[in-house]
């Protein structure tokens, strides 16, 4: 599967929030005539991050696989379409998703930027745009 | 020297990060340059300056700092000016305009809510619905995955349903969300989420507004919703007399 719940993904809280509120440090904001701005050129790779589906025949094959294994997860004798057991999973998926997500909306996110910032002290001086591919390389390899 | 600017402030405001380090390496300390009622966050720009990751964070990091105390302006990153003359004369022009969105975002912040669909619970919630889906999946199973046409079959249907939900979610979530907020900005187009809003929310209303997405992860467990704030207001401080157009060109 390549739709993974982003929270999931490893890394410190700091980096993952930076890239989360990236575009807008990059596209929002004021912005004055009178005054230039720092080329970024090389920077729209880390936009890159494609979520929603799109129609393609990898598509098709790779929801027609993830169906295909959540039936088996579900036992063989049981209807994967009923009800109660959408609700089971459904929630337990919710409750582990609420664990990761109130951290995530309860904590300032400017502490996880003051933690970030820290390590980038520390003598990284990778632009965003490596850290993001290390991200993502980590997040392929949690889902397989 | 070239004058890099974070954000545009009021003199009244009670702590300004100056002396905070800001953008390069080393660090360049946080400038005030003060303009009848306006401040600026400013601070020397190495030359050579990039959109770095330690600059990003540095430039979000003085605005979160001065964004505790007080309203500020965020500029988008990267904004230069000739030197501090130039920016004291900007805040001399635009005087006006600064001090109204100023005292319009007092006492609020930006929270930027993206949300996608958690793979297996939406093929869960799609198979639920469709009692067709389901027994076309039930047949692929029972046939050791179905063949090559049958799998993309059911898989253009699967993708079809899913496709479907992701515009009526990205609603649902606004819907759940805008009436929490003060106003609401769509976030930069491409960014490849189902819904990427920014509310702007009330500090004072903060705790209703993660309640209500609480809610709506509650309601809707087929959603991943993460939530980033409080921002400054990156959303909400207008363009003003920019033409975003004509910047987006000098920016490539």
């Amino acid at each position: 599967m390549t739709v993974v719940p982003a929270q999931q993904s490893g890394g410190s809280g700091g980096t993952s929030g930076l890239y989360d509120v990236i575009e807008l440090i990059l596209d929002r904001g004021l912005v004055i005539d009178a005054f230039v701005r720092v080329s970024l050129v090389g920077i729209e790779i880390l936009k890159v991050d494609v979520r929603v589906v799109i129609a393609s025949v990898d598509t098709y094959l790779r929801f027609a696989e993830a169906c295909n294994r959540l039936d088996l997860e579900s036992g063989p004798n049981k209807s994967p379409g009923l009800p109660e057991m959408v609700g089971e999973i459904t929630e337990s998926g919710a409750r582990g998703k609420s664990k990761g997500a109130l951290s995530g909306a309860a904590q300032t996110v400017s502490d996880a930027f003051k933690q970030a910032r820290e390590e980038s002290r520390s003598g990284d001086e990778e632009p965003a745009k490596r850290s993001r591919r290390t991200t993502s390389r980590a997040r392929k390899e949690e889902q397989e | 020297m070239t004058t890099y600017i974070y954000g545009i402030t009021h003199t009244g405001h009670p702590a300004l990060p100056e002396g905070m380090g800001g953008i390069g390496d080393p660090e360049r300390p946080v400038r005030v340059l003060r303009h009848g009622n306006l401040a600026a966050l400013v601070s020397d720009s190495p030359e050579d300056l990039r959109p770095k990751r330690r600059d990003l964070l540095a430039h979000q990091s003085v605005l979160d700092e001065a964004g505790a105390g007080g309203p500020v302006l965020p500029m988008r990153f990267g904004s230069l000016a000739q030197d501090d003359q130039a920016v004291l004369d900007v805040l001399d022009e635009l005087a006006d305009h600064y001090e109204e969105r100023l005292r319009a975002l007092e006492g609020k912040a930006e929270y930027n809510v993206k949300a996608a669909h958690d793979e297996q619970a939406v093929l869960h919630q799609v198979l639920a619905e469709n009692p067709e889906l389901r027994a076309m999946a039930e047949a692929n199973r029972a046939a050791g995955g179905g063949t090559y046409e049958q799998k993309l079959q059911l898989g253009e249907r699967l993708t079809n349903a899913v496709q479907a939900r992701e515009a009526g979610d990205g609603i649902e979530v606004r819907r759940a969300l805008e009436p929490c907020a003060e106003a609401v900005s769509e976030g930069p187009e491409g960014s490849g989420w189902l819904a990427n809003y920014s509310f702007l929310v009330r500090r004072d209303a903060a705790d209703g507004f993660v309640a209500a997405v609480e809610e709506l992860r509650k309601t809707q467990p087929h959603l991943d919703v993460r939530v980033n704030g409080p921002l400054p207001p990156y959303s909400f401080v207008d363009l003003g007399p920019a033409r975003p157009a004509a910047d987006a060109a000098q920016a490539r």
